[in-house]
């Protein structure tokens, strides 16, 4: 057994997500199966293997320092906002209690 | 007028020629969808008055003789992870019920450039994961070849509206074979680009390693047509790169100018029979036609499906984290939260199905203290040993011919249940994804829905940033199928 119960309640928590409790058997189940699928891998020797880091080998890719256009209009990017403030602030509840 | 069946070349020179306008073809294409529609449920949304609006724009680019772009008036379907600006983007998913795009993916924006018809966005499985487009919240989509199966995903929605003539190409996106099984499902041809080939900007991220948008149509020259549209270094992707690529160069060089390879990993107990037959068969016209046929090992492939399985959720479960319900559309349920934990909460147990909740949970896991070196780092070694099989094999060959699925489209619901037996029907496209490589899926000959054949498909992969070469011999094996 590689995750119990106590696993997926702990990754969820990580994950801030809530598994419907019909749903926390199967869900257990699936992950106990595709995790023991992975155990094949422990048979590769990666000795000295570097691991990829990326979709690409690029690095450094910028962007010339200028004072450019907007890539988005302030009023685009706000839209999806559920409340706004009247100067187009994101309003949430505080982080802090 | 039946101009589903035009190619893009066609199309253009009808419009040039005054055969039809843009207006009639567009209204044409969503009386296809409205009859169409009702049985296959490809589209999640038809963009009615914007098609026939953006046909009359191409009207008036015809009449007053100005240049006319090859894509001028083609009328497309969009994947629904590919933003288009000002309409709703769902990612097949609840979570994203009212969101609204706030710009144009880079690659709508091209296609704009070339004023092309959008009739609408097509669905998917949620977020793009799953193969077989069952994990859309919103509906399911039909194999138009056999309405009780499925069209493959996660593009299913663009391979089924091709393949029953509801648009003439469409867009897609394939991070583990997204594009390529469902259009070799539904008889079409699909290219994945090479990572980078093609920006990313716009695009809902699942795995931003792997993904790649591409396009969909009913033969090679037309997907060439369209990745040569899309293709290019973007501003607003670090990751993409403009690669050397003709339109001119397709259809030049010689087959007998190419070796092609064979991976025998590729051909397992347990394909169907029909798979291998009709991919050995391709195999065999291209030998036929002059080109060289090399027998090629891949050692690491059986574990690349570990690889991407470990890969894809950690990367996923970063991606989809930004839909907590702060930024983008709430959700009701997460609306009657009162603490920030618990908007986080509802919106994703409200919003999310079960596929991404269990990917999400598996990246989380894969990427945590404890289990960070066992899973996560041993899979992108893994994955650099799965990119040197690649390397080392293309010294000897130009390209790899391969089948795309170990079967034909299955039938709806006889995978649903059991998440790792879909996982593996991804076996033979996705270590292509983990090696950034670009592959063209194509069917192994002509299908026609009348005759309700199950086609099957294969795929020809290329080394990095040759497209060229793989759409190339993707032209010409049609050619060969017509002798």
């Amino acid at each position: 057994m590689i995750i119990n119960k106590a696993t997926i309640d702990y990754l969820a928590e990580l994950a801030r997500i809530k598994i419907k409790p019909e749903k926390e058997e199967k869900m257990l189940r699936d992950l106990e199966r595709i995790l023991e699928y992975f155990e094949e891998l422990k048979s590769v020797d990666t000795e000295g293997v570097e691991p990829v880091t990326g979709g690409t080998t690029f690095v450094n890719v910028f962007r010339n320092n200028e004072n450019g256009a907007a890539s988005l209009s302030n009023e685009s990017a706000v839209k999806s906002f559920p409340h706004r403030t009247a100067d187009n602030y994101n309003k949430i509840p505080p982080v802090f209690e | 007028m039946d101009l589903h069946k035009l190619t893009i070349r066609e199309f253009n020179a009808g419009l040039k020629s005054k055969k039809f306008s843009a207006g009639e073809a567009t209204a044409e294409f969503l009386a296809s969808i409205e009859f169409y529609d009702q049985e296959i449920q490809a589209y999640l949304e038809v963009f009615k008055e914007d098609a026939l609006a953006e046909g009359e724009s191409v009207d008036k680019i015809i009449a007053s003789h100005d240049e006319l772009p090859l894509l001028a008036g083609i009328p497309m379907a969009v994947k629904d992870v590919i933003l288009v600006a000002g309409k709703r983007c769902t990612a097949a998913s609840k979570i994203l019920e009212h969101y609204y795009a706030s710009f144009d993916a880079d690659v709508v924006t091209r296609l704009r450039k070339q004023h092309a018809v959008f009739l609408g966005k097509v669905n998917c499985d949620e977020f793009a994961m799953g193969s077989s487009t069952e994990n859309s919240a919103y509906q399911i989509t039909k194999n138009p070849y056999d309405t009780e199966r499925v069209p493959g995903g996660s593009s299913g929605g663009s391979a089924a509206a091709v393949a029953s003539g509801m648009a003439l190409v469409s867009l897609g996106s394939d991070t583990g074979g997204s594009i390529r099984q469902p259009a070799s499902f539904c008889g079409i041809c699909g290219l994945k680009p090479s990572y980078g080939a093609v920006s990313r900007h716009g695009l809902m991220a699942l795995a931003s390693s792997l993904d790649q948008i591409g396009p969909l149509g009913k033969c090679v020259e037309d997907v060439a047509i369209v990745f040569d549209a899309l293709r290019g270094k973007s501003e607003y992707d670090s990751t993409s790169a403009d690669i050397s690529f003709s339109i001119d160069n397709i259809g030049k060089r010689k087959l007998s100018d190419y070796t092609i390879g064979v991976p025998k990993e590729y051909f397992i107990d347990g394909m169907e029979r029909e798979v291998e037959e009709g991919v050995r068969s391709a195999i065999e016209k291209f030998k036929k036609a002059g080109a060289k046929i090399k027998e090629i090992s891949l050692p690491h492939t059986r574990h690349a499906l570990s690889v991407y399985y470990i890969i894809l959720p950690a990367e996923a479960s970063t991606n989809l984290a930004r839909y907590d319900g702060i930024r983008y559309a709430r959700r009701p349920e997460a609306e009657a939260a009162k603490t920030l934990k618990d908007i986080y909460l509802n919106q994703k147990s409200s919003g999310y199905g079960d596929e991404p909740t269990r990917r999400i949970l598996l990246g989380t896991f894969v990427l945590s203290h404890g289990y960070y070196d066992a899973y996560y780092a041993k899979a992108q070694k893994v994955r650099t040993l799965i990119r040197r099989d690649f390397d080392e094999a293309f010294q000897d060959v130009d390209v790899i011919i391969a089948p795309v699925a170990p079967s034909r489209a299955f039938k709806i619901g006889e995978k649903i249940d059991d998440p790792l037996s879909l996982y593996l029907e991804d076996v033979f496209t996705l270590p292509i994804n983990l090696a950034g490589l670009p592959s063209l899926a194509l069917p192994v000959k002509k299908y026609s829905l009348a005759e309700r054949e199950l086609p099957v498909g294969f795929q020809i992969i290329g080394k990095r940033y040759r497209e060229e070469d793989i759409l190339n011999l993707g032209y010409q094996y049609e050619m060969i199928q017509f002798k």
